[in-house]
């Protein structure tokens, strides 16, 4: 697979799993999987840059929604983009409930354990998607 | 008995994920909402004005609204400008803050210039705010004087967002053609509780009290009044 798979988290701002959503999608794109993703900012979305929605068109993204009205995976459907994964941060909380985070301009450290968590899910399903490409 | 929302300005952040200016908007505008001005502000993400419903696009039409932005594309004015109103006022971090890109940190993690920015921003927004409610501040404590704030004193609440607690709305026919108008449902609860009937001093009232959250032409008043007057007499019938 030759396109990169586009990260794109919600704009959270008014809560903690807002936040976390963009702290995984950057754990993602800087740390984890660099070479194989690329970072999607939804604002340029939310405007109908047309560069952006270029970028968007045939390439797979997974979006990470902090709440459930699903901000990121709403706007990239409407972009006309492919939205391999939509994730919700809840779901993966609830696969780590000791990890209840708190903080929005700063997040504790449960919050950056989730963070982390979240980013190494969505290295796996990155990786499934490079590898179906790559067989294709 | 329910409460009309009260004013305050709506602030929105471009939260630009790509660049550092970006997370300046996002963490200037924590500062107003969660220790500036808590009381005077709230906040939605911008991105809901296209996901969302019609109570979330008519945000900047209920609030006066700040609008910040981290590079000239300006996002968030914008988008607000296209989904839901004109924002009353348009920063962008740069402009206003001369600031290098490179010597703010990332956009993942600021550094120390980076968040002297953002206070910086933050600082700009809040005197914006208090601008637009025409508030004036004690210097020495740090609080609004009391002759400058707003009648009633909104409730204590965590500097959170408006996503997915949109200002209700109502759709009513005036003079042959569809209205939609702002706070309604909540209008008639209010009026509802305080026990006025439908009455001809009841419509001068409603008509006020719609006017202080919708532009109304002076030319069709009277049809505003006779429409929100049968919708109210509706409601109430439906409400005995």
């Amino acid at each position: 697979m030759k396109e990169k798979v586009l990260i794109v988290p919600c704009s959270g701002i008014g809560k903690s799993f807002g936040t976390v959503a963009r702290a995984g999608a950057y754990a993602v794109t800087e740390d984890l999987c660099p070479e194989k993703t690329k970072l999607v900012p939804l604002a340029l979305l939310v405007l109908g840059e047309d560069e952006t929605r270029h970028v968007l068109s045939g390439a797979q993204a997974i979006t990470i929604d902090g709440c459930k009205l699903a901000c990121a995976a709403k706007v990239v459907a409407e972009s006309g983009g492919t939205v391999a994964h939509g994730l919700q941060v809840l779901d993966v909380y609830r696969r780590h409930r000791d990890l209840k985070p708190s903080g929005i301009a700063e997040l504790d450290e449960n919050g950056h354990k989730l963070a982390q968590a979240l980013a190494e899910e969505v290295k796996g399903l990155v990786e499934n998607l490079t590898e179906e490409g790559s067989h294709a | 008995m329910p409460e009309l929302p009260k004013k305050k300005v709506g602030i929105i952040a471009c939260s630009g994920e790509e660049i550092a200016e970006g997370t300046v908007t996002r963490l200037a505008v924590r500062q107003v909402l969660e220790s500036l001005r808590p009381e005077q502000t709230v906040t939605i993400c911008l991105p809901l004005f296209l996901a969302g419903g019609e109570g979330d696009r008519v945000f900047a039409r209920f609030h006066p609204t700040i609008a910040v932005d981290g590079c000239e594309k300006r996002c968030a004015a914008r988008g607000t400008e296209m989904y839901s109103g004109k924002p009353a006022l348009s920063i962008v971090v740069g402009d206003s803050v001369p600031a290098d890109s490179a010597g703010l940190g990332s956009a993942r993690r600021l550094n120390e210039a980076g968040m002297q920015v953002v206070r910086e921003v933050a600082d700009q927004i809040a005197r914006h705010v208090d601008h637009l409610l025409d508030l004036q501040w004690d210097r020495r404590s740090g609080q609004p004087l009391a002759s400058s704030l707003p009648q009633a004193e909104s409730r204590t609440r965590q500097a959170a967002c408006s996503c997915g607690f949109g200002v209700p709305v109502q759709t009513l026919q005036v003079a042959g053609r569809e209205v939609t108008l702002i706070a309604l449902p909540l209008i008639f609860a209010q009026f509802r509780e305080a026990g006025k009937l439908p009455s001809d001093s009841t419509k001068t009232e409603l008509l006020q009290a719609v006017k202080t959250y919708n532009p109304v032409p002076s030319e069709e008043e009277a049809a505003y009044a006779q429409a929100v007057m049968q919708e109210y007499a509706a409601f109430c019938r439906g409400s005995n």
